[in-house]
């Protein structure tokens, strides 16, 4: 009797550890650059990013290496999207390899901070306070806000944002799509959310009537699911372009911040929308 | 929420559902196990009667103090905080560069082990004053007494406790995304991120969570039926099962 018990008890162990073992394969290889890097960080061969890779059409996981998606570090998965597209090319000026971290947008910046990965590309908008404890480089994206609600909606036909008023609207927590809310008069709005999912649900399920965000997230979300519409204003929210632009994410008084700077000054404005146009399109849920 | 959707985002996507569910497994059994034994220690240490010699009295009460913030600290804070703090403090502060996976076990394991502490002494208390005088009557020391009389008793009483902390890890490794753990929960949110479809990833993400506790629910009772043997002892014709259950000492 014991020795079944041992028997099953041993059989769960490595089913679990065969399981995870999908997910860690790459982990050795991580420790190593890792290890190599503790010492000297401008000597490393590698350039390591974070980001999400879940909010499309910046980032997003996939399962196989297709439309140039690189291995995800210590996981199974790839990482695809506009980001990775972008730190493809800086890694390649840079003449080191690319290294993608997954990491969730709350663990980004102290990611950074204590030298996990050596920049952030993940969609991040470089604002006055993220200024304050990192540094960023120059814009690789521009884009502007719009509103994400729901089709067939009393909102889908807005053209102004002030046609917004009573409406109950939220926004990404610690993002420059919540702060611009307050431009509506009479809006209610709602407490911040910290992603892109709950906000999602929140629409689809009604507690929502919309939330903010930027044109490339509106376009994926309005083509992948149905019941999404993106609105466009003409009469729109004022933002300065530190709040809709996307910039790369470093550490203070990073060495790496000139280097990348003249790397994204060589791709141009119409590159990048091709780039984008790409991403979009390329996005797994479009399929 | 449509059925053929769920179906189809299960075909396209089952491996990372299934790849998190391994991580959260993985993190939640060994952080259990080395939280059971960190609290099997702490609680033993802990119960240890107040000695006569100083040295020894001083000694121990220092060492419960230390037992004692570690288990204050460590109940009294989120597990995402701790994650936050040891995973990206250790870096900053002192450079230690942790693999991400073992800091999540390392994680959970010290939350664990501070709850078990609480656990196991609550066991202990539980076992009756006399049966220690007895064990000190017939000459047996703090650990003897423990092994061979106080512990076979308190690990079958905690292990429905046990049980309970195992099932919430399972649940709290979901925290551990903001370290980089793709876990379960972090893979249904990518799933979500890229199909934009909630409810369908999260619906799938519920039946799978529901599957594991489950499981180590029902493990757990078995193991349980184990420990307390037969429910009844006619056991004619199985003289061998008899005199294992006498050794068993109950």
């Amino acid at each position: 009797m014991k020795n079944k018990l041992f028997i099953f008890v041993a059989m769960l162990f490595s089913a679990v550890l065969l399981l995870a073992a999908c997910g860690t394969s790459t982990s050795e290889k991580e420790t190593n650059t890792n290890t190599g890097s503790s010492g000297e960080t401008s000597e490393k061969e590698t350039f390591t990013i974070g980001l999400e890779a879940g909010y499309a059409p910046f980032n997003w996981t996939q399962l196989d290496d297709s439309n140039g998606g690189i291995k995800i570090d210590g996981n199974a998965e790839y990482a695809g999207g506009y980001d990775v597209e972008i730190a493809k090319k800086v890694a390649a000026g840079l003449g080191k390899e690319l290294v993608v971290v997954k990491i969730e947008w709350d663990g980004l910046v102290p990611s950074l901070q204590s030298d996990k990965i050596d920049a952030i590309m993940a969609g991040m908008s470089p604002t006055k306070e993220r200024k304050e404890s990192i540094d960023f480089t120059e814009n690789y994206y521009t884009s502007n806000f719009i509103m994400v609600v729901k089709k067939g909606g009393p909102f889908e036909g807005a053209t102004s944002i002030q046609d917004f008023k009573g409406a109950k609207i939220t926004g990404q927590l610690n993002t420059s799509h919540y702060g611009v809310i307050d431009q509506i008069e009479g809006v209610k709005k709602q407490p911040a959310s910290d992603n892109f999912s709950a906000m999602r649900v929140a629409l689809e399920s009604g507690v929502l009537d919309g939330y903010v965000s930027e044109r490339p997230e509106g376009i994926s979300a309005s083509a992948a699911n149905e019941n999404f519409a993106m609105v466009e204003f003409t009469d729109g929210f004022v933002a300065s372009e530190e709040e809709t632009a996307v910039a790369v994410g470093l550490k203070k008084d990073s060495e790496l911040k000139d280097k990348i700077n003249e790397i994204l000054a060589g791709i141009s404005e119409e590159e990048r929308q091709e780039i984008m146009d790409t991403a979009i399109k390329n996005q797994p849920a479009a399929e | 929420m449509s059925f053929e959707w769920i179906m189809s985002m299960i075909i396209n996507n089952w491996p990372m559902f299934l790849r998190g569910a391994g991580m959260t497994l993985l993190i939640s059994i060994i952080g259990t196990i080395f939280g059971a034994a960190i609290g099997l220690l702490a609680g033993i240490i802990r119960t240890i009667p107040v000695s006569e010699r100083r040295i020894k009295r001083v000694f121990l009460k220092i060492v419960n103090i230390i037992l004692s913030v570690y288990i204050e600290f460590f109940r009294g804070t989120p597990m995402i905080v701790q994650a936050m703090v040891i995973y990206f403090g250790s870096a900053m502060a002192f450079g230690i560069d942790m693999d991400r996976t073992f800091a999540a076990i390392f994680i959970v394991s010290i939350n664990t082990g501070a709850y078990m502490a609480e656990i196991v002494r609550g066991g202990v208390i539980s076992i009756e004053k006399g049966q220690f005088e007895a064990a000190q009557a017939v000459g047996m020391n703090h650990v003897q007494t423990m092994f061979h009389v106080v512990l076979p008793q308190v690990i079958r009483n905690i292990l429905p406790a046990t049980g309970n902390q195992f099932i919430i890890n399972i649940k709290d490794t979901s925290v551990l995304n903001v370290i980089g753990v793709t876990e379960l929960y972090f893979q249904t949110k990518t799933v979500a991120g890229i199909s934009f479809k909630y409810f369908e990833p999260f619906f799938v993400a519920c039946i799978l969570y529901f599957v594991m506790t489950f499981t180590v629910t029902l493990i757990l009772r078995y193991f349980e039926r184990k420990l307390d043997g037969p429910e009844n002892y006619s056991m004619i014709g199985q003289p061998a099962q008899v005199t294992t259950i006498a050794t068993k000492g109950h």
